[in-house]
């Protein structure tokens, strides 16, 4: 990240209409990419998980959601520190920001079911079946600027509109990004095996005794 | 075709037991109206500007008139534990799941047959086949949206606090598409021909969706 903001700062040339505060556009586009991203792994998870009930699959799932949902919150932060010099506002209710903010809360509601339901294969089954349909607002968020007029601008990586030292900055900005997501999500994924350790070690003699009594 | 008799006969008996107790729809009806008069307080309305409020009224009286009957719709089979019977039949959970989506949707539209003339009658706004469509295409992807998620919250602690959560994001589309085509009807009563379009894509994408999701939520 360091590497990446040196060059934000030192390398990419500052733009010309905008100044300084265009810096912002390298982190908040990378950021939202390692969101898709995040939450991509959160489908595969799912998906996997459903068909095949693999543990794995399941953990990697719930730590990707979490660091999906950070990277959106990043995405949204950043958005409207930029969006008030530039457009005058911090919100406008343009149809990349609201589908970005829906996506945020949807992802809110998929921690919420993890957190709600039964610990354990219902709690993965639900969150598989809603990190399923919640992904169905990634493809939205995309598309919404090619869909839709929007005040958010279009792509312009892919169309070739950056000067060059800009996309220089830019892709390394993003691959650090992608970098950091992934070391983000191998953290929690390991916070999630200890969790789930620890859960087994102390909450399985209880229930066990609970059910005895019951029993009994 | 088996399926499909399934579907009908849980349908069929969900209906009955509401036609039995009148417990949801009478309290629908009376829901919907009241959210009219609530929104002639908080919008300041006039002739002028029925237009442009009625249709914001409609969905937002349609979206929260529909978690409260979806919210509903696994009630009392959790109160009597009778969905594990169910399942313990042949039938397959999502035959199962289409018969309960069936009863609670036809449970919205009645609740709809309430509002919308309500709505024309109270804020005097036109009331068109485009506007009836578009909200009777909206609701078939509501009613599968919202069961799948009821039959998600009904076994889970603070139900009445996460079917919202969850539903309303992804009821946005159906309001976003339906909102425009109620809109314009209401407006200058033009056609919205492509709006219904949508929403029947949208309709089939998640049934087909939801029915495949429901053997992992309700067999458990």
């Amino acid at each position: 990240m360091l590497l990446a903001a040196s060059f934000i700062f030192l390398f990419a040339p500052t733009d010309a209409l905008q100044g300084p505060v265009q810096r912002i556009f390298y982190l908040h586009v990378s950021a939202a990419i390692a969101a898709y991203g995040c939450f991509a792994v959160v489908l595969i998870g799912g998906v996997v998980y459903l068909w095949k009930e693999t543990l794995a699959a399941d953990r990697l799932a719930r730590a990707a959601a979490l660091v999906g949902l950070v990277f959106t919150t990043v995405t949204l932060v950043m958005g409207m520190i930029w969006a008030k010099p530039i457009w005058g506002t911090f919100w406008t209710w343009d149809a990349r920001l609201t589908s970005t903010l829906v996506l945020w809360i949807i992802y809110a509601g998929y921690l919420m079911v993890r957190r709600l339901a039964e610990p354990g294969r219902q709690s993965a089954r639900f969150a598989a079946v809603v990190g399923i349909f919640g992904f169905i607002d990634v493809p939205v968020v995309h598309f919404s600027v090619t869909w839709w007029r929007t005040q958010h601008p279009g792509p312009v990586v892919l169309n070739d509109a950056l000067p060059p030292q800009m996309l220089v900055a830019f892709l390394i900005t993003m691959a650090c990004t992608l970098v950091l997501a992934a070391v983000m999500i191998a953290i929690r994924y390991r916070i999630e095996v200890l969790t789930d350790q620890a859960t087994e070690k102390v909450v399985a003699p209880i229930v066990a005794q609970t059910r005895a009594g019951d029993a009994r | 075709m088996r399926s499909i008799s399934i579907a009908l006969a849980v349908a069929r008996k969900d209906l009955a037991s509401e036609w039995r107790t009148r417990e949801v729809v009478p309290a629908l009806a009376q829901f919907v109206v009241l959210a009219l008069v609530i929104a002639n307080f908080g919008f300041q309305f006039d002739s002028r500007n029925a237009a442009a409020i009625a249709p914001g009224v409609l969905w937002m009286a349609l979206v929260f008139a529909g978690l409260v009957a979806f919210g509903r719709a696994f009630a009392a089979e959790r109160e009597q534990a009778s969905l594990e019977a169910m399942l313990m039949t042949p039938a397959t959970p999502a035959a199962i799941f289409t018969g309960k989506a069936l009863a609670a949707g036809l449970l919205l539209v009645i609740c709809e047959a309430v509002l919308l003339p309500a709505l024309a009658l109270f804020f005097a706004v036109p009331l068109t086949f485009d506007e009836v469509s578009a909200v009777l295409l909206a609701t078939v992807g509501m009613a599968v949206l919202g069961c799948l998620f009821a039959a998600m919250v009904a076994r889970v602690r603070a139900r009445e606090l996460l079917l919202p959560l969850l539903t309303l994001p992804l009821w946005i589309p159906f309001v976003v598409v339906g909102g425009q085509a109620v809109q314009s009807a209401m407006s200058d009563g033009s056609t919205t021909n492509s709006a219904n379009g949508l929403l029947l894509d949208l309709d089939i994408l998640f049934v087909v969706l939801t029915s495949l999701a429901a053997r992992f939520v309700l067999d458990d």
